[in-house]
């Protein structure tokens, strides 16, 4: 889109602004639209630099601007030699692309109305415009007629600054909220979205800016010492997507800003396309809630934890009450919840979600998973039933509700700025999070500057796990499943590479053995293999020696994958021959697990861990037995099962293993 | 990120081979010969009409729409590049709606191909048509010469325009950017003639019915080309045939936006006297 620039002297200095809507900059530095607000200083003077200008400039415009009191003195020639200089680079690169490129063609008719307040109107002959506001604003001479309409301007500023609140929104997706949630807005929005952005509560910014790369020690060190011809203090200058922080690597020619080469973010097209000119509306920080220090076994007996789960929670909420002084200006403090396949992270995340909610705050609960927020949220809805719910995934009908509890997958992240008190963030190493930096941006952002970050996890990535262990990051451990026994401990079992004995057409004889023993306790079975490819071949030679058993194989192409799970689940199926896809969230009573190839490079020690944690998990048979088989040992499957005897010794030795198993 | 990964990164970088990443599916895959931007997969996906069942639209099945009559349609014949199954769907979505401009180029070329084909079957009729009348033995030489020369060409390539609040939201016109890959490829000059007169509101929710009722009115002369289209005849050639121009646009269903844009091409060329046949291409035939 293109905007219209323009500069206004107050006591203060100059300072430059974007506009969707010059009518409503006129009236409100004028001081006919600022009375509820306490405004007292109005403008002196106005220059409009232009009136259509593509909005990825007139952005950059304003982002550098700097007021200087030279520039009261300026004319038009002055003002125009300054946008040529700060616009030289975006002219140039316009050029090279074979664009006309320059915001001097845009002398528009600047006959607007002279409101009130702007008793002279000086046009200058090459579409630059001053006004002098000589005898300030009075009010009295308005008719009745534009007294009301103020005020419904005034009032509609309230309703969108409030719909608003904590989000970031793409002009089309604000239009589509606009339309289902306020309708009455939807009409003349852009008039006051300009207010609510006059009035200090909403951003307009552009969907992709031009910013100069940041570089954390570690990584700015090695550009130097690996880098040396690039110079020490260059710093790159990259296009970047404001929603998502990736780097936008499209340009292309666009109609609606009429560059040639308008830069467009391919990372983030799924949630609607970010572009150089698209609007990006972001309502303005807001100061955190603090909580009051719960009581621990109050929350304990009301959401009915465990004696592990309840010292957990105490700790976190400890962390939520704390004051933040040392994170000043550092962004959320983090908490990490690291707790145990199967100790009911669920359940521990209720009395942390109430106390953000008693203290007036807001709170989202990010998980990598359509399925586990469609289980959630009814569980989320019985625990809360005086808040409104947003349920937010791609597609979902709660897409515009705003709601104090917020549960989101992970790429609806993107549509919030600093939004919540408490954001906590579910399988923290699973998959869209793991190595995908566009949503650790996001998450980053969905936060408030001083608000919490609350991680949970079974397996936190290394670095993080060091942090923790080392102190910098304060975290709680549950070691202990719900039901108060320990981790089943991996068994070791020496077989040949499926792909050898599928070649052969044989299983191997001590796979069937340990299997016969599984069914024979009529246990439900995942049998792990690291490549789809194996899975065919492998139902069928388990068919030939298991005849009687019902075997199924499923992975992430199998379009049958959530009947075969329901049937496994409800015992149809007893023997599952799936993918990594299954290593999380599925919770089969009385279930064995058995992975074969454990020693292939796409089993790491957090999935091999998580895919033990499938076995054992229901209170019945809290044993079950896991068994890695692979030719050799490697550095995952030690790495997972010392991980699995540290917690179940951590849990021995702080009293949470119940008394009948702990022999 | 800690330095020991950074260099691992940038080792891996080093040994992996440059085999391209697919635009579809997103996996470093061989590319395909044709299609460069995809893998060999994703290529041999494409649901091809090579020979279309109906003549007349350029249908892959057999087609009621054309069988019924009635409607005399402006087009002479229409061919579509691929026919509009699930997984073109999803491509059309990501480009059109999603807006991942990267996929201009291969569905360009898709159309590409679709304009050689209609180029060699109008080739061939020609041929036909002139091998046919008075065999004699020294007439036979000359069509052989004649008809091995016959080379059709188009003279002008037209998109069919959105409204300008679709290209406001949108940033390009699809018809056009397709039209723009064919031009260069086969140096035949694109003009936009036609704007869109009012919105027509998305097609894909409405039937058929409703739709042919919609476009009667929905295009017009561009007032751009008052003085540019005239001049690019002036500028044409004297011929012994009709004009040939294409409609261009990215998908083809009941075919009333063509008709009703080549209803309107029509009347232009009629104004300047002169004869035109017109043909038209899309990527998709539904």
């Amino acid at each position: 889109m293109k905007v219209a620039v323009y500069a206004v002297k107050e006591n203060r200095g100059w300072s430059l602004w974007i506009s969707l809507n010059l009518a409503v900059d006129r009236l409100w530095w004028s001081g006919a639209l600022g009375g509820s607000k306490g405004w007292n200083s109005r403008a002196v003077s106005m220059v409009i630099l232009a009136t259509s200008l593509p909005l990825g400039w007139a952005v950059k415009l304003r982002d550098s601007f700097k007021s200087r009191t030279s520039m009261q003195a300026w004319g038009n020639m002055e003002w125009r030699d300054y946008i040529a200089r700060e616009l030289a680079p975006e002219v140039q690169e316009e050029m090279a692309t074979g664009g006309r490129g320059g915001w001097s063609h845009n002398e528009g008719s600047l006959c607007q109305p002279v409101l009130n307040g702007w008793t002279s109107i000086e046009l200058m002959e090459d579409g630059h415009e001053r006004q002098e506001n000589i005898f300030g604003a009075t009010l009295d001479h308005l008719s009745h007629q534009e007294d009301l309409e103020r005020l419904n301007l005034a009032l509609a500023a309230e309703q969108l600054a409030g719909a608003l609140a904590g989000r970031s929104l793409l002009q089309p997706e604000l239009e589509a909220m606009l339309a289902e949630q306020l309708p009455n807005l939807s009409g003349d929005w852009r008039s006051t979205a300009q207010l609510v952005h006059l009035q200090g509560r909403l951003v307009l910014t552009a969907g992709i800016l031009a910013t100069t790369e940041r570089k954390d020690g570690a990584t700015a060190w090695l550009s130097r010492v690996a880098m040396p011809w690039r110079g020490f203090a260059k710093r790159r200058v990259l296009p970047r997507c404001q929603r998502c922080g990736s780097v936008a690597t499209g340009h292309t020619a666009c109609a609606a800003c009429g560059l040639m080469g308008c830069a467009y973010c391919e990372a983030c097209l799924a949630l609607g396309r970010s572009r150089a000119c698209a609007l990006l509306l972001r309502s303005a920080a807001l100061p955190a809630v603090r909580c009051t220090a719960g009581s621990a076994p109050t929350a304990a007996r009301r959401w009915g934890l465990s004696a592990a789960q309840a010292g957990a929670v105490s700790a976190a909420l400890g962390f939520l009450a704390e004051p933040r002084q040392r994170s000043a200006g550092q962004g959320p403090e983090r908490f990490l919840l690291w707790a145990v396949t199967g100790a009911g992270k669920t359940e521990m995340v209720f009395p942390l979600l109430e106390a953000v909610l008693a203290a007036g705050g807001r709170a989202l609960i990010a998980t990598p998973r359509r399925d586990v927020v469609l289980e959630l949220a009814p569980r989320l809805a019985k625990a809360f039933p005086a808040e409104t719910l947003a349920v937010l995934y791609g597609g979902s009908p709660d897409r515009w509700v705003s709601g104090r509890l917020t549960l989101a997958t992970t790429h609806q992240l993107l549509r919030f700025n600093q939004g919540f008190d408490l954001v906590i963030i579910d399988e923290l190493d699973a998959y869209p999070y793991h190595n995908d930096p566009m949503l650790a941006y996001a998450a980053g952002q969905a936060s408030k500057k001083d608000g919490s970050f609350l991680f949970l996890s079974a397996t936190p990535p290394k670095e993080m796990q060091r942090e923790a262990n080392s102190g910098r990051l304060p975290h709680a451990k549950v070691p202990v499943r719900f039901h108060g026994q320990p981790l089943p401990v991996p068994l070791h079992l020496t077989i040949i590479p499926v792909r050898i004995f599928l070649k052969r057409g044989t299983l191997p004889k001590s796979l069937t053995q340990v299997l016969r023993r599984s069914l024979a306790r009529e246990a439900q079975i995942f049998l792990f293999v690291s490549r789809i490819a194996h899975i065919a071949g492998l139902i069928k030679l388990l068919r030939q020696s298991f005849p009687e058993v019902a075997i199924e194989g499923t992975s992430s192409q199998d379009p049958a994958r959530a009947e075969k799970v329901a049937a496994f689940r409800s015992r149809i199926i007893s023997l599952l021959v799936t993918t990594t896809i299954l290593e999380r969230g599925v919770t089969v009573p009385r279930s064995d697990v058995f992975i074969l190839d454990a020693d292939s490079g796409l089993f790491d020690e957090a999935s091999l861990v998580q895919m033990a944690g499938r076995a054992g998990r229901s209170k019945d048979d809290p044993a079950g037995t896991v068994v890695f088989a692979s030719p050799q040992w490697s550095r995952s499957q030690r790495g997972a099962i010392s991980h699995i005897r540290a917690m179940n010794g951590n849990a021995q030795r702080n009293g949470y293993i119940s008394r009948k198993s702990s022999l | 990120m800690n330095t020991k990964s950074i260099w691992l990164k940038g080792l891996q970088s080093l040994l992996t081979s440059s085999v391209p990443q697919c635009l579809i599916c997103g996996k470093h895959r061989q590319a395909s010969s044709q299609l460069p931007s995809i893998c060999v997969n994703c290529a041999a996906a494409i649901p091809w009409i090579v020979s279309p069942r109906c003549l007349k639209c350029g249908r892959h099945v057999g087609c009621p729409d054309c069988n019924r009559g009635g409607e005399t349609s402006p087009i002479i014949c229409n061919r579509s590049a691929v026919a509009y199954n699930s997984v073109m769907r999803e491509m059309l979505g990501q480009y059109k709606y999603r807006g991942n401009e990267r996929y201009s180029a291969l569905l360009g070329l898709m159309l590409d191909r679709a304009y050689l084909i209609l180029k060699e079957e109008r080739e061939k009729e020609q041929r036909v048509q002139r091998s046919s009348p008075h065999s004699t033995i020294s007439s036979f030489f000359q069509n052989k010469r004649a008809a091995s020369g016959i080379l059709w060409q188009a003279d002008l390539l037209v998109p069919v325009p959105v409204s300008d609040s679709q290209l406001e939201e949108r940033g390009f016109n699809q018809a056009e950017r397709l039209a723009d890959v064919v031009s260069q490829r086969r140096g035949i000059p694109q003009l936009p003639l036609l704007v869109r007169k009012h919105h027509t509101g998305k097609q894909s929710f409405k039937g058929r019915a409703e739709r042919l009722a919609d476009m009667k009115h929905a295009f017009a002369a561009s007032p751009a080309m008052i003085e540019l289209f005239p001049n690019w005849l002036g500028a044409m050639k004297p011929m012994d045939r009709p004009l040939q121009i294409i409609i261009i646009d990215d998908i083809y269903t009941t075919g009333s936006t063509l008709r009703a844009c080549a209803e309107v091409i029509q009347q232009m060329t009629e104004a300047y006297r002169y004869d035109v046949e017109i043909y038209s291409l899309t990527w998709a035939r539904s």
